[in-house]
């Protein structure tokens, strides 16, 4: 993880300043930083979205291929991730240098995204044991400014509401063989159900007290954070504990639910964003990446 | 001034791809008429004045066809009064893609000056470009797009008349939707038959209205041109309850539309079923294995006599389900000859449908592209060499430079509304005519396996320089001191045969038979005997010669060359004067031979008395005895049958063949050939002795008597008696058969009598009750001799040297069931071998007519066809088939007369043995299939024979006659 050199005095500084609920760029501890969203950034993909947080870029592409189910669950789809921190980010990226971390973001996406709590996994089964739609989300890294986990998840969030799997029928024929066909209509397609995908809150424990959304210098005082993914109800689909201090119990239930308010009023003001983009249609002038 | 858009499209390949194109759009496309000013265009193609008068449009217009008017009424767009015509890039995108054929005749259109057609192109227009709509389907898209073209023309236009009358521009259409539409967008819009109609002046441009069906415009359904298949599980229950057959299919080489379906029965019990058109075919390939259901007996056919080629040249159907008119015609035409004539009950044969296919056989083909009339397209026709392979459709970008190569195309799926299987380019050959082409476009055909020889098989030879070692000598008896001597063709290298023949103190004969002992080369199951197995025979192809075994052993180790020392593994007879054995032994030797002679001279040795070494009288002796034996042959019934060989005189530099001569047989052929049967029959005896059931033995099955039929019919033409009651009966009436006046006769009913034979096949003894050798006359027979050329004789030798304990034995020996499967695939090698041979001789005899350019030559009638007679040509031994029916000529009056069989031409009237004669030429106007074309030139029949041209006078070509 891309890390920044933090003195002593400004440790001390920024502790303080946590301690009284006011952080170095003026936030409170559960408040988030500025955030973008585009989605339908990348023509090729079938879902695609671009979320800046702070200085944080990322970028996911969604593209829908037809696979064989998972033999232990013959009538679902599945997802695949695979993060790409590209030296674009930070130069410590550079060569393998991000491999370690990509594989960590992809095991904890797993985790997070590939289950039927969060997708209608369901209905990305075209004909069970046989056909199923894959979601290959691919995450790109654009610049790393700490808090990779939230950034990640809102743009996974906002990239599988705005895919569009196109939609097929089976045809079986005598022969026995099914043939899978495609409407020839490109705006024929399916939506997926995203209410119930959870955003990852990330919780910083500095000093006695926890933040969301650390930049980097803040990550630099932490020793240990929790990430937790919070459904728009308020449900806490998953927890996992990163970083190399320890936290007392105590503490996690407060970080817990903190992580529950803050991931709460999250989705609410995401969704309705989300909503608003995708009811321009296509008079929406895009933005893109020179934006 | 480029502006970038781009649009979604997604297609299917495989799984489900979202491609995205960019689509650029500007601002400096041109309208292309004369009086705009606003366009920059250098030179307008619309005129300032479009003359034309309708009673419906009294004002000059221009006219924008939609795509249907285009694909449909294409007729009357090129008529010459139709002038100035905006064809929208929407429209011509569209014919493309519909219709390979209109869009050629449409871009003609386009190129013709005169006709002032003028191509927009809306799509790339920055104010005429349309995106898709949500819940549009493409084809209103398409016509939307077409819409908005021509009301921007209109308003463009308006702009433009300052001084003009006004210039409107009149769309055609007549799909109602489309017109309702466009009438809503105040557009001028009228049906295509409304404004031809209205046409002042020019009322015969209706006759050329195609008549069309409004409701027929969405041509997007695919048709489906075949039945389905049926799935595998009811294919199975259907042959296990009897109502489905099982067999291999076998495509006619004659006519695409007829095949047949051999199913192997219990034994000998085997029917073919004979399917007959494209419906009933349904998609089989020939060698797949298929389900056929038999048609009821009422409506079996007889198998038509019909020569039908899938022809109409470089045709290319882009779109699936569009069948090209010539193209019906000629399915119809095939139809109409098929079920057109009377049937004779008898001739009827088991007539059935191809339900569903139970395995594929496909393999690579080679053959040549088609290229597609579209220069960019990417699909195209395939015609493979093997004509009973059908035409597949690939798709390829290299097509301009495949065009004119050989290349090799492999079939993926024959959906069930294509006409074509489609394919894929797998690689090329070379160029087509190439002779290395050409021979590996029939090595590949033939399955002939030629690659070089793999290390492996390389790492099993013998370490140079080779010598018999003591060890060797002990266990063989040394026969060095013999006077053995080989004879073979000139140019022999692979010799496996010597012979030796001494007078014994007691008044009787020695003769010996040596064979190159290649089984002490190539020891069981290492990889070069599996190599061999798998080759199963050497092939000889026109100056060419495919080893079975590496070259170190096929020309020199084994090769029992003269004056080098060379194991053999011999069989000694000792025989009376009369040619009666009085004692065999086969026994494992060293021989020294003293002399390599050719047919020729060895003849010299034995006719030149002065000549009297020991090589020469032993050559007397054998010859001597060989008379003898081949007469108590003969007089057993063998047959001597007849088929015309040809040999090439090869020119040294340039191995074009510059001369060709049917191969002429001498004494000594004929006395190697004796010896050589004996030594067969003898090993054959000893193998069956010792191992009853496992030896590799050869038959060759008394043919069916229906076989005979054409024989007998021919014979019979000339009050000619043949019995075919017995091989000895044949053999006999065969020899009696003379026809004063016609010396040739005999000699082209021994060729017909060869074309009723049956294969001789291999077999293990094991495996089957019937050995007999019909044509041999022999009860017991197999292949020893030619261990070289020949894998059987290579087992034969293994079996034998055990039989004589020379060799230890191993366990795949002895399995019947390995046996028996290996004899299928060298049954199997020699069939394609003897193909190979062929068609390379075919080839060549090609070659040699292109050098010769056209030559006139007597030939003979050898079969009568429905609209053909196949003539041979006994100077080249040469068939060719003279076609009657020829495509751009009216077809003379034919009668065909099946018990004759006779064709009648007009007046005159064919037999079988008719002398005729023709002129040959080289038809090159098909490159992949060349062909010798033969015409009648006598007898003289009006309006079908062609006067004799002029030969070409061989002087010109002073070089090629020596």
């Amino acid at each position: 993880m891309a890390t920044v050199q933090v003195s002593e005095a400004e440790k001390v500084y920024i502790l303080h300043g946590i301690r009284d609920d006011l952080r170095v760029d003026g936030r409170g501890c559960e408040d988030y930083r500025h955030m973008e969203i585009e989605t339908d950034v990348v023509s090729n993909t079938d879902g695609s979205a671009k979320v800046t947080l702070g200085h944080t870029a990322v970028l996911v592409g969604i593209k829908a291929d037809i696979g064989k189910p998972r033999p232990g669950v013959p009538n679902e789809g599945y997802l695949e991730f695979f993060v790409d921190c590209s030296a674009n980010a930070t130069p410590e990226f550079e060569g393998r240098g991000g491999e370690e971390l990509g594989t960590e973001l992809s095991n904890t996406l797993y985790k997070v995204f590939n289950n039927k709590h969060s997708v209608d996994l369901k209905s990305l089964c075209i004909s069970a044991g046989e056909h199923c739609w894959v979601l290959y989300v691919d995450v790109l890294l654009l610049q790393c400014d700490g808090n990779l986990y939230d950034a990640i998840s809102v743009a996974i969030k906002a990239a599988l509401f705005n895919t569009k799997i196109p939609k097929v029928h089976i045809s079986a024929d005598e022969e026995g063989g099914k043939e899978i066909e495609l409407s020839d209509d490109p705006y024929d397609c399916m939506r997926l159900d995203v209410e119930n995908v959870p955003c990852i809150v990330t919780l910083c424990k500095v000093g006695h007290r926890h933040v969301v959304d650390v930049t980097l210098q803040e990550k630099a005082c932490s020793v240990a954070s929790l990430i937790i993914s919070v459904t728009h109800t308020g449900t806490v689909t998953c927890t996992r504990k990163v970083g190399g201090g320890s936290l007392d119990p105590e503490s996690i239930f407060e970080m817990t639910e903190a992580g529950k308010r803050v991931g709460k009023a999250l989705h609410a003001p995401l969704m309705k964003l989300l909503q608003q983009e995708e009811s321009l249609g296509k008079t929406r002038q895009k933005v893109g990446f020179l934006g | 001034m480029l502006k970038s858009k781009t649009f979604m499209k997604k297609t299917r390949s495989g799984g489900v791809m979202k491609i995205v194109r960019e689509h650029y759009l500007r601002d400096d496309i041109w309208c292309g008429s004369e009086i705009c000013t606003e366009c920059k265009q250098e030179s307008p193609v619309l005129q300032r004045d479009p003359s034309i008068e309708s009673n419906l449009c009294s004002y000059p217009h221009y006219v924008i066809p939609d795509t249907n008017v285009v694909l449909h009424q294409i007729d009357v767009l090129e008529d010459p009064v139709i002038r100035n015509v905006i064809i929208l890039q929407t429209v011509l995108q569209e014919v493309r893609h519909r219709s390979a054929p209109v869009y050629k005749r449409l871009k003609d259109i386009i190129h013709e000056q005169e006709k002032h057609f003028y191509t927009f192109t809306n799509e790339h227009h920055r104010e005429t470009f349309i995106e898709r709509e949500p819940g549009e389907s493409a084809n209103d898209r398409n016509d939307r797009a077409i819409r908005v073209a021509a009301k921007w023309y209109g308003q463009h236009l308006e702009k433009a008349e300052s001084e003009a009358d006004a210039l409107k521009v009149v769309l055609l259409t007549n799909d109602l939707g489309n017109k309702q539409k466009a009438e809503e967008s105040s557009l001028l819009v009228y049906r295509c038959e409304e404004y031809i109609k209205s046409l002042i002046g020019n009322p015969e441009l209706v006759d050329r209205l195609a008549l069309s069906n409004d409701d027929k415009h969405d041509i997007t359904s695919s048709k489906v041109l075949f039945p389905e298949h049926l799935p595998l599980s009811r294919i199975q229950a259907g042959i296990k309850s009897g109502t489905f057959l099982q067999g291999t299919f076998r495509a006619s080489r004659d006519n695409y539309l007829e095949a047949t379906v051999f199913v192997q029965g219990e034994g000998e019990d085997s029917t073919e079923v004979l399917i007959q058109g494209l419906q009933n075919l349904n998609r089989a390939v020939y060698q797949d294995v298929v389900a056929v259901q038999l048609y009821p007996r009422n409506q079996w056919l007889a198998p038509s006599s019909v020569m039908l080629q899938d022809e109409g040249a470089a045709k290319d159907d882009n779109e699936e389900d569009k069948e090209e008119e010539d193209e019906e015609k000629s399915v119809s035409l095939g139809l109409f000859l098929l079920t057109s004539g009377a049937v004779s009950e008898a001739a009827r044969k088991p007539t059935g449908k191809v339900v569903g296919i139970i395995k594929r056989n496909w393999r690579p083909f080679c053959g040549m592209l088609n290229l597609s009339q579209i220069k960019e397209s990417t699909r195209h026709l395939f015609t493979p060499a093997d004509r009973r392979i059908p035409r597949i459709r690939i798709e390829t970008r290299q097509a301009a430079t495949l065009a004119g190569q050989r290349i090799m195309v492999a079939i993926d799926g024959w959906p069930k509304h294509s006409r074509y299987p489609n394919g894929h380019f797998v690689r090329s050959l070379g160029n087509a005519g190439d002779k290395e082409t050409e021979q590996m476009v029939l090595l590949l055909e033939h399955d002939v396996p030629h690659q070089a020889f793999s290390q492996a098989v390389l790492s099993s030879l013998p370490k140079m320089p080779w010598a018999i070692t003591p060890e060797d000598m002990v266990r063989r008896e040394d026969l060095r001191h013999l006077s053995v001597c080989s004879v073979d063709p000139p140019g022999c290298t692979d010799i496996d045969d010597a012979l030796h023949c001494r007078e014994l103190d007691n008044g009787n004969v020695e003769v010996g038979v040596h064979i190159a002992d290649v089984s002490h080369f190539i020891r069981p199951c290492n990889a070069m005997d599996k190599e061999a197995a798998n080759r199963g025979t050497t092939v000889y192809l026109c100056g060419k010669r495919i080893d079975m075994v590496p070259e170190l052993l096929s020309s020199n180790l084994c090769s029992l060359r003269s004056n080098v020392e060379r194991l053999a593994f011999s069989c000694i007879w000792e025989m009376n004067h009369k040619a009666e054995i009085i004692k065999t032994r086969f026994t494992k030797t060293v021989i020294n031979s003293k002399a390599s002679l050719t047919y020729a001279e060895a003849q010299m040795r034995i006719d030149d008395t002065t000549k009297n070494d020991d090589i020469t009288k032993s050559l007397r002796g054998l010859n001597k005895l060989a008379k003898v034996l081949k007469r108590q042959r003969i007089e057993k019934g063998a047959l001597t049958l007849s088929s015309l060989e040809v040999r090439f005189h090869i020119d040294s530099e340039t191995h074009d063949p510059i001369d060709l001569q049917t191969k002429e047989l001498m004494e000594t052929n004929s006395m190697v050939e004796e010896f050589m049967l004996l030594a067969n029959i003898s090993v054959a005896q000893k193998i069956y002795d010792e191992f009853p059931d496992c030896a590799m033995l050869r038959k060759h099955p008394a043919p069916p008597p229906s076989n005979y039929d054409i024989l007998l019919k021919a014979a019979k033409s000339k009050d000619v008696e043949i019995h075919t009651d017995s091989a000895k009966a044949l053999a006999d009436s065969l020899d009696m058969a003379r026809v004063d006046g016609f010396p040739y006769f005999n000699t082209l009913l021994r060729i017909l009598a060869t074309r009723c034979m049956m294969q001789a096949v291999y077999f293990c003894s094991g495996m089957d009750t019937d050995f007999h050798h019909y044509g041999l006359a022999s009860a017991i027979y197999t292949h020893f001799t030619s261990p070289i050329r020949r894998y059987a004789d290579i087992i034969v030798h293994r079996l034998l040297a055990v039989a004589i304990e020379a060799d230890s034995t191993y366990p795949d020996l002895m399995d019947k069931q390995k046996q028996s499967a290996l004899s299928t695939n060298l049954n199997y090698r020699h069939k394609m071998s003897q193909y190979a041979q062929r068609a390379s001789v075919a080839f060549h005899t090609q070659l040699f007519f292109k050098s010769r350019g056209i030559l006139n030559e007597e030939g003979f009638v050898l079969f009568v066809r429905k609209n053909a007679i196949i003539v041979l040509i006994p100077k080249f031994g040469l068939e060719g088939t003279v076609f009657f029916d020829a495509k751009h000529k009216a077809t003379p009056k034919l009668v065909f007369d099946e018990e004759g069989p006779t064709l009648k031409v007009e007046q005159h009237t064919f037999h079988i043995f008719d002398m005729v004669k023709v002129t040959i030429s080289l038809d090159a106007s098909n490159i992949q299939h060349q062909k010798i074309r033969m015409s009648l030139i006598e007898p003289v029949i009006s309006g079908v024979s062609v006067p004799a041209p002029v030969v070409e006078p061989q002087a010109k070509k002073p070089k090629l006659d020596r």
